[in-house]
């Protein structure tokens, strides 16, 4: 091969206190499709914001195409064609996708009226959805879009940009299975098509789908490449974290015991013709499978008060019950960790010690009034058992990491009596040294009777924590799958609605 | 308000219905306020005495929604497009509305009231002269400080007109005497404020023994904070108007007197008048247009009379 | 936020100062009084409306419920001889009912809050000024409460029992939202409103309470205004303190985004309005 596209040598970025980069030399070469992992604080988002021009390296080089930079800015990394797809999505949900593709530097006719030429926008956005095998049109509007069509109108829109490099990061991070796979397919097309892609993801499978090359970064510096033939999951988690990590499934102390939770065709209003029932046992993980929009996240809304259900029954150690605010779901001991922390679970301004004495104030009065002393004591407790990484339970819980967060939220919870916790993507966002602490938290919560459901859009996690797997397709349960038949295979099949006969 | 709005809106569709079905045998003439408020209620009673010597016409007193001028305005002119005979205004901001007023003018005979326009193409102004008025308060305050003394006014918004000339009135009758108006106090019709103004007055300046208030609001607010001061008949009172408090104190003996205007007169008066203009008997109009109804001071002696004449006329 | 108050408590001395130089008799006994007053009468209702702008809503109406309110009670007194005691409770209580009125159609009808009481501004005024004919409302000549122009008007010391009646209700209201459970979930609700919910507080009730909240001060300030004015023009009568009140909160450190404000704060905010305002 030729030059490649580009050549990074020995960057290095300090900020106070912190070595961001330290020495980092990297090369992509022309269509070269390259992982970089690394946990949170690795150095990777740096890298991404000196080549997008946002950042400007204290030391090292950059060659693009063989032209030497120092450093680049924004415009520069565009013109020379380094387009990103970022995690958080920066779409105009009120547009459509052909206003959302040429955004800032719509075609113009008219002379100096500079009306916007609509109908070209249309048909160059067309050409590209279809290079991209979108299943939507130009004028469908954004809001109407899946996270992953959403995803599909980024590239797009870097593709219309004429990139020679696209940057995504975590960029299935939301999506399902099936999504996922499609998106790998844009990327080898991508690839056949000359475009290079760095592609950043704490889902290491799709990492070894797709890379050629995986660059491993740990505090800022370099610590591996792998070559095709060398990638594997294992090998990336070792250069991660320096030590190589347990297998995911932990066994349960004992077998399970009764059941906790019962669920008698409970119906929701997504999908008020299907119902589900299922049992949920003392002591054990119970995965809940299945492609985002199946409903399980219905059902957690449903069983935990915040929607009412439309019907069916619970039970709750064989009683009936009925729960219609999470007030009374939480009376009751059923508590949920959602699916969005930032959003649902957590104050985010707010002190972790406030954040985990929100739900059960009445156990800090007295007489009425706040008691801060046994708040922050019980905050410090759970500090250290959960193990969280802050330097005073007073400092606000958006200052965490994602992991931090998360056991900020179990925290609440574990102060309280649990008898159900349902989990909504437990570990999403979350690195892998602290996914493992998080696992092995659940795994001690039902080793202590309680009833565990999570629900979880990553194959590896569901087929690597639960013991036992219910698949949901449309509203009902397509299948159960106890741990000897585990396989993505047998999810994927009965997510999309087959049976496994 | 929207209600009021949505109202006033089917109620002014009604009106004009009800005018253009009647204009053949009735006309109507409109006596247009400034803003609502008790003062109007005695030039009601003024319009309704005139309606009994005019039964061939539809005498009617219609309140602006809000006092604003462009409002205000908007009501003169609904009225002129449902085909009125004539309208009487008390105009909201007359320097500034000359050109509106006068598209009023150029399609109904218009009359002013309460403040003139006199710029504009009015036909004729009946009402008080201000500067008259504060003339009249002005005697009062000799009266009252013979041996002389430091007065404080208080008023709405000290740039209007009405304003502007009461004060002019006082200080040329106290020209040359003893008795001085140090400064007037403006609140912006802010009732807390004006309380407030007295207050000040009170405990910044020690030296002052009388107060004057130039609107019918002022004079109670003055009352209130003397009385509640223990002040009452050590510090001199004047005011304007027939509020009741304001009444209340002259019978009393603790305010030395009030000027009134008489919008019961400019009632009955300005709508006889506009009636006969309509016919066609210019006559009444002087050369000037102005056609002054001199206001009256009103003390301990004729404040019974004068207020069981005012309740005669208001009925309360 | 201890900081934030600090430097408001600097600014109200700088303003102070400022002011006591070009005018010495701002630090006289009466004037301090006088002006110990209307911190009263503004600071009762601003201590709701700051309640509500921490939940993330805003009260817009309270300057038109005094008018109303205001009228209503004159005419219990004046007109139908209602015996004051009764008046007083029966005011009170029409504000606790607008308030729930305002959290009823907030919460369970979702309008906006800014819609709900701008429409409460236009409406109340109207009913007023449709109440009274426009008419000003007052009082007789020589009508006297004694014990009521007392408790509401009344000085001891040379201080003003409206300035007192807002001391009382800032501490009350301060151990309320710094130290009570109720206070706590008024943050979070106003900090982030899902969270709350799914942290099983009943976030309905959190926003109609401080609706309700807000109402009640309201009916209570409209007292102490109307006894102060002793008469309402209900078309101009308490014009635009919703915006004074708002404004004391925002100085005094609640975001209008919700989820922060303090009861100093506020009360420090209402201080430097009325000293600025001078």
């Amino acid at each position: 091969m030729a030059d490649p596209f580009l050549e990074l040598s020995d960057i290095s970025k300090t900020y106070p206190g912190v070595m961001a980069l330290d020495g980092v030399s990297l090369s992509i070469a022309h269509g070269e499709v390259v992982g970089l992992v690394g946990e949170n604080g690795a150095g990777k988002s740096t890298l991404m914001k000196i080549l997008g021009g946002v950042v400007m390296p204290d030391k090292g080089s950059i060659r693009i195409t063989g032209a030497p930079f120092t450093a680049l800015t924004v415009a520069e990394a565009s013109r020379a064609g380094i387009a990103f797809v970022h995690q958080e999505l920066n779409l105009f949900d009120n547009l459509d996708v052909a206003a959302n593709v040429y955004i800032g530097r719509e075609p113009v006719k008219g002379g100096p009226l500079k009306l916007i030429d609509s109908k070209i926008m249309h048909i160059e956005t067309k050409k590209l959805l279809r290079l991209l095998g979108a299943d939507f049109t130009p004028a469908t509007s954004v809001a109407a879009l899946s996270l992953a069509q959403q995803q599909l109108v980024e590239i797009a829109k870097a593709l219309s940009l004429d990139a020679r490099l696209v940057i995504m990061d975590e960029p299935t991070s939301s999506l399902t299975v099936s999504e996922t796979s499609r998106l790998l397919k844009v990327i080898a097309d991508l690839k056949a098509r000359g475009v290079s892609v760095i592609f950043i993801s704490h889902r290491l499978h799709e990492v070894e789908r797709c890379a050629d090359r995986v660059i491993v970064l740990r505090d800022g510096r370099k610590v591996g490449e792998l070559r095709q033939g060398q990638i594997s999951h294992d090998a990336m988690i070792r250069l991660m974290i320096g030590r190589s990590l347990k297998s995911l499934y932990l066994a349960p102390a004992a077998p399970p015991r009764n059941e906790a939770l019962e669920l008698d065709d409970v119906s929701t209003s997504t999908f008020p013709e299907h119902a589900v029932s299922l049992k949920l046992r003392q002591g054990e993980i119970l995965g809940l499978a299945g492609l985002v929009g199946s409903g399980r996240t219905e059902l957690a809304r449903a069983l935990f008060g915040i929607d009412r259900k439309l019907g069916g029954e619970v039970r709750l150690n064989g009683k009936p019950i009925a729960i219609g605010s999470p007030r009374e779901a939480i009376e009751r001991g059923i508590f949920l960790v959602p699916e969005d922390r930032k959003r649902s679970g957590l104050l985010l301004d707010v002190s972790i010690a406030e954040n985990i004495s929100l739900p059960d104030l009445d156990h800090y009065t007295q007489a009425f009034l706040m008691q801060p002393a046994p708040e922050a004591e019980n905050a410090e407790r759970q500090r250290k058992q959960l193990n969280i990484r802050t330097r005073s339970v007073h400092s606000a819980a958006g200052t965490l990491s994602g992991g931090n967060q998360q056991k900020v939220v179990l925290a609440k919870w574990l102060s309280m009596q649990p008898k159900v916790i349902i989990f909504d993507e437990p570990t999403r966002g979350v690195d892998v040294g602290a996914k493992q602490e998080i696992y092995e938290l659940m795994r001690a919560l039902s080793d202590r009777g309680v009833a565990i459901l999570m629900i979880s859009s990553d194959m590896e996690e569901v087929i690597g924590v639960s013991d036992r797997m219910a698949v949901m397709h449309e509203g009902r349960i397509s299948g159960f799958l106890e741990r000897d038949r585990f396989s993505e295979d047998n999810v994927l099949k009965l997510a999309v609605g087959q049976s496994l006969q | 308000m929207k209600r009021l709005l949505m109202a006033s809106a089917a109620f002014a569709v009604a009106l004009s219905m009800t005018m253009s079905a009647g204009a053949q045998d009735k006309k109507t003439l409109v006596f247009v306020v400034n803003g609502a408020s008790d003062f109007w209620k005695i030039a009601e009673a003024g319009v309704k005495k005139a309606q009994e010597e005019l039964p061939n016409y539809n005498l009617e007193l219609k309140y602006p929604e809000q006092a604003a001028a462009a409002i205000q305005q908007r009501l003169m002119d609904d009225l002129v497009a449902s085909g009125v005979a004539a309208i009487m205004v008390s105009a909201i901001d007359p320097k500034t509305s000359t050109e509106a007023l006068d598209r009023v003018g150029g399609q109904v005979p218009l009359f002013t009231t309460d403040s003139d326009a006199p710029q504009s193409k009015r036909i004729a102004y009946i009402g008080s002269s201000n500067v008259e008025l504060g003339k009249n308060a002005g005697q009062l305050m000799l009266k009252a400080l013979p041996e002389g003394g430091k007065c404080m006014g208080f008023v709405g918004l000290p740039g209007a007109d009405n304003a502007r000339e009461r004060i002019e009135g006082v200080k040329e009758v106290i020209k040359g005497s003893k008795v001085e108006l140090v400064d007037v106090r403006g609140d912006d019709i802010d009732q807390t404020r004006a309380k407030r103004n007295v207050e000040d007055t009170l405990s910044a300046m020690p030296d002052i023994n009388c107060m004057v208030g130039f609107y019918s609001y002022n004079t109670p607010r003055i009352y209130e904070v003397l009385k509640e001061s223990g002040k009452l008949g050590q510090i001199k009172v004047i005011g304007f108007d027939e509020d009741p408090i304001t009444l209340g104190g002259v019978r009393e003996g603790t305010i030395e007197g009030t000027v009134v205007q008489n919008p019961y007169e400019w009632g009955y008066e300005g709508m006889k008048l506009m009636a006969k203009f309509v016919e066609g008997d210019k006559s009444g109009i002087p050369a000037g247009g102005l056609i002054i109804v001199p206001g009256q001071v009103i003390e301990k002696g004729n404040v019974d009379a004068f207020a069981a004449e005012l309740k005669a006329r208001v009925g309360k | 936020m201890l900081k934030k108050d600090l430097g408001l408590l600097l600014l109200i001395l700088v303003v102070g100062a400022i002011v006591a130089f070009i005018n010495p008799r701002f630090l006289s006994p009466i004037n301090l009084s006088n002006t110990m007053n209307l911190i009263g009468l503004y600071g009762l209702f601003s201590i709701g409306v700051g309640f509500v702008i921490i939940t993330g809503g805003i009260e817009l109406s309270v300057g038109s419920m005094f008018a109303l309110l205001g009228v209503i009670f004159i005419d219990l007194l004046s007109t139908y001889n209602v015996n004051w005691v009764l008046a007083f409770l029966l005011i009170v209580l029409a504000g606790l009912a607008l308030g729930s009125l305002h959290g009823f159609l907030v919460t369970r009808m979702n309008l906006q809050p800014f819609i709900v009481t701008l429409c409460g501004l236009l409406i109340y005024r109207g009913i007023a000024r449709f109440y009274t004919e426009d008419a000003t409302a007052g009082f007789a000549f020589g009508t006297s409460f004694p014990a009521l122009e007392w408790l509401v008007a009344g000085r001891t010391f040379g201080i003003p029992h409206s300035f007192i009646a807002f001391i009382i209700i800032a501490v009350i209201m301060g151990v309320v939202l710094h130290r009570s459970i109720f206070g706590r979930y008024l943050f979070a609700v106003g900090k982030n409103e899902e969270a709350a919910r799914y942290s099983g507080i009943r976030t309905n009730r959190i926003i109609a309470s401080a609706y309700i909240i807000c109402g009640g001060l309201a009916g209570l300030a409209a007292i102490f205004l109307a006894m102060y004015t002793r008469s309402i023009s209900p078309a101009s009568h308490g014009n635009f303190y919703e915006l004074y009140a708002i404004a004391a909160a925002v100085l005094g450190g609640c975001s209008l985004r919700g989820g922060e404000g303090s009861v100093l704060g506020i009360v420090l905010g209402t201080i430097l309005l009325r000293s600025i305002s001078r």
